[in-house]
């Protein structure tokens, strides 16, 4: 028997709107990329106003957490659930902001072709977002395994970024607008390994919420 | 239709309520005028041969004029007496009874007897008071052989209203008391008597006042006639009292003013009953504000 | 615990009956010195009567069986031996209700060390501040020290049986749901007390309210059909418990 149903429910709700927000963080993600990836103005002009919703998100699902710890003191799994949910939305939200970023690199860039195409980044991207999900997935069905098998995959990208970073600085040469160009990407580059970082976080705090223990993923 | 169904059952149902509250009020007044009746009759036909020599004075066996001054007295001192005898060994009885005795044959024999004791009628603790006291131990008619019948009588009716009163002190007193390392008897003697203190004084005003009435049983074994000098606290003279004279005055008596006397001892009596409740009860009131705080 | 600090209470192998049904399973429990332990569970789980067990209140109730031992300060109070009166007198207990007794706030609190044999105006008058002012209570009731303890208002009753227990100067204070009866504040203020006892006194409390077992203790017990289920830390009990038993009432997921 349930004797804490509305604490219960509550706490499903949350786990709702968190997820419907991973959604929306993820394909902005995907977006973000593919705007610069097809220099689509438009698309990342939707990304940048996108934001604005996902704040209001964060800022919601915040709420709902300080609400359920003043109102109902969980405790136990229902007070991990409630403390990871707190950590996630943060992370998501930082995960958003580097798509709003790689988006508004695309703005920049307008009109512009680029030095080569891109092969890398779309495949780190691929990656990143990839983890997003798997992240997510992870704490929909709290499922441990999958938030540690995230380790490995943040290794890679990690590899990717290191070869991407070699590649951009060997490119380098006189011409300024080009180094202007391949700076950008190197920028873009680094928000997609840090969107990967935070989705290892991500995995922890799962790990957290369903274990108790806590597991370092980004060693 | 399901509605004025209702309506009519609330109404039945509400007058039924007027009904009944106007029955009880007819009972209740009924009861408050019996009472008046009661003691108007009394006082307005005895007080006025109620005198400062009629309460002093001895009584006469021949002439009018005669006082209840001896009886007063006896009547109080008998009293006095039984309770001496009554108060600790019925307070002993009820402290076994409620903390020592462990459920059993033993202590519900116990209980059983003192229950039937205290609904046997006076007039037979008088013939065995008669039996015991006044020819086997030849006490002879005295206000020892009437003391220690009189205590008989009561002592079954303190052990029950002790034994309430003390089994009304809440558990909770003693075990704070024993989990502040008293024995059993400190946590008995200073926290559950103490407690008790104020029903176990309601009680033995109860029983005194009707003691203070008693007839039958001291007609048997204090005998009737009084002392030569008042007051006498000697154990092994006849000590008629106030009741026991009314019932001779009524029944058998010479003197002329014999009505006149009756109806002066019933009402000072009846006074002495009264004032003895107000006495005993005020300061078993103020204590009880005293040890709670009035609540 | 992890540190080897020599307990205060050692429960060992304890098993208790009333007549015929068993009431505690074989229960293990080292108790800290100094610090505050929490007992919690459902009703009827036996942790009021393990406290019970802890300064022999178990006694009075006919037809109480106890197997195993409580040792406090080594020494197995259920030895044929002990002196019950001298166990209590250094276990001391406070009840679910506040129980003063119908007697004056000074005499309340006089009445243990008078019962022990403490007669001296001197002596108990400093007793009785030095008892009121470690209860919190001191300042409220100084100028009313001879008036009934039955004036008092619930929250303060309580704090007065806290006194009272602290005048025979124990070393272990048993709390049976000391605040149940009181009000939201009453019990802060309550709460509040204990903390500040927990420093000279060893202190079991059996609560009902597991936030009130969360805010005040650093052990905390929890049990289940006379069985102890788990016992340690009180912040990794109630934020990541090792037994799904203790989750599940945690968590309320408990019928």
């Amino acid at each position: 028997m349930d004797t804490r149903r509305n604490l219960h429910a509550a706490i499903e709700e949350l786990q709702q709107e968190l997820t419907k927000m991973g959604q929306l963080v993820e394909e902005a993600i995907y977006e973000s990329v593919k705007s610069l990836q097809d220099m689509d103005v438009k698309r990342a002009e939707k990304i940048i106003n996108g934001d604005d919703f996902i704040d209001a998100s964060t800022l919601q699902i915040e709420e709902t957490c300080l609400r359920i710890l003043a109102l109902q003191q969980p405790m136990g799994v229902d007070l991990r659930e409630v403390s990871t949910a707190l950590k996630i939305v943060t992370d998501l939200e930082r995960i958003a902001d580097h798509g709003t970023d790689i988006a508004k690199i695309t703005v920049r860039l307008a009109g512009e072709t680029l030095a080569k195409p891109l092969i890398d980044i779309p495949k780190m991207a691929e990656l990143a977002r990839q983890m997003v999900r798997d992240a997510l997935t992870a704490y929909v069905e709290r499922n441990v395994a999958l938030a540690q098998a995230l380790a490995a995959q943040d290794d890679q990208v990690d590899k990717l970024f290191a070869q991407i970073f070699v590649e951009v600085i060997d490119m380098m040469g006189p011409n300024r607008d080009t180094n202007r160009q391949l700076t950008h990407l190197l920028m873009v580059a680094r928000m997609l390994e840090r969107v990967a970082d935070h989705a290892t976080n991500l995995g922890e705090s799962v790990i957290y919420m369903v274990t108790g223990k806590r597991e370092d993923l980004n060693a | 239709m399901k509605t004025s169904q209702a309506n009519v059952v609330t109404r039945r149902n509400r007058m039924m309520d007027r009904i009944a509250t106007i029955v009880l009020w007819v009972i209740a007044c009924f009861l408050v005028l019996l009472l008046l009746v009661l003691l108007g009759y009394i006082f307005i036909n005895g007080l006025p041969h109620v005198s400062w020599s009629f309460l002093t004075s001895r009584p006469s066996s021949s002439v009018a004029g005669g006082g209840i001054g001896p009886e007063i007295f006896n009547s109080f001192y008998i009293l006095f007496l039984s309770l001496l005898v009554s108060l600790p060994v019925g307070l002993g009885t009820a402290i076994w009874l409620s903390e020592y005795a462990k459920p059993g044959k033993l202590t519900d024999f116990v209980r059983l007897s003192v229950e039937s004791l205290a609904s046997v009628p006076s007039v037979v603790f008088g013939m065995f008071g008669l039996l015991l006291f006044v020819q086997l131990a030849h006490f002879s008619f005295s206000i020892l052989s009437g003391s220690l019948a009189l205590s008989l009588l009561n002592l079954p009716v303190l052990v029950r209203v002790f034994e309430e009163s003390i089994q009304q002190v809440p558990r909770s007193y003693r075990e704070a008391s024993l989990a502040l390392g008293a024995n059993k008897w400190q946590t008995i003697w200073r926290i559950v008597l103490l407690s008790a203190l104020p029903s176990l004084i309601t009680g033995i005003t109860l029983v005194a006042g009707r003691a203070l009435g008693e007839t039958a049983i001291l007609v048997l074994t204090a005998g009737s006639s009084v002392s030569r000098h008042a007051p006498d606290f000697s154990l092994d003279v006849s000590g008629g009292t106030l009741s026991v004279q009314l019932y001779y005055m009524i029944t058998s008596a010479i003197v002329p003013d014999a009505k006149q006397i009756a109806q002066g001892s019933a009402a000072v009596l009846v006074l002495i009953v009264l004032l003895f409740n107000l006495l005993i009860g005020i300061p078993a009131k103020i204590l009880q504000k005293r040890l709670t705080g009035g609540q | 615990m992890e540190t080897a600090v020599v307990p205060k209470v050692k429960i060992q192998s304890l098993d208790l009956y009333y007549g015929q049904n068993q009431a505690l399973y074989s229960i293990d429990m080292d108790v800290k010195p100094n610090s505050i332990t929490a007992l919690i569970g459902p009703s009827g789980c036996g942790k009021s009567t393990l406290l019970r067990a802890c300064n022999r209140m178990n006694d009075l109730i006919p037809g109480v069986r106890i197997k195993g031992s409580v040792n406090v300060d080594g020494i197995n109070i259920y030895d044929a031996d002990t002196d019950v009166v001298s166990l209590r007198k250094k276990v001391g207990m406070v009840f679910q209700r506040p129980n003063p007794f119908p007697m004056s706030i000074y005499d309340n609190i006089a009445y243990g060390p008078r019962i022990h044999g403490i007669k001296g105006k001197r002596v108990l008058d400093e007793l009785v501040e030095k008892s009121l002012t470690q209860a919190v209570l001191w300042k409220e009731v100084k100028d009313r020290l001879h008036k009934t303890a039955m004036g008092l208002s619930g929250g303060q009753q309580q704090r007065l049986c806290i006194a009272r227990l602290l005048a025979v100067e124990p070393d272990v204070l048993l709390m049976d749901e000391p605040t149940s009866a009181l009000d939201p504040i009453s019990t802060l203020k309550v709460e509040e007390l204990t903390d500040e006892l927990k420093s000279r006194y060893t202190i079991m409390i059996v609560t009902h309210n597991m936030q009130q077992a969360a805010r005040i203790s650093e052990q905390t017990a929890f049990f289940l059909n006379g069985i102890l289920v788990e016992y340690g830390k009180t912040d990794e009990l109630f934020t990541t418990p090792k037994d799904s038993r203790t989750e599940d009432y945690i968590t309320g997921r408990f019928g």
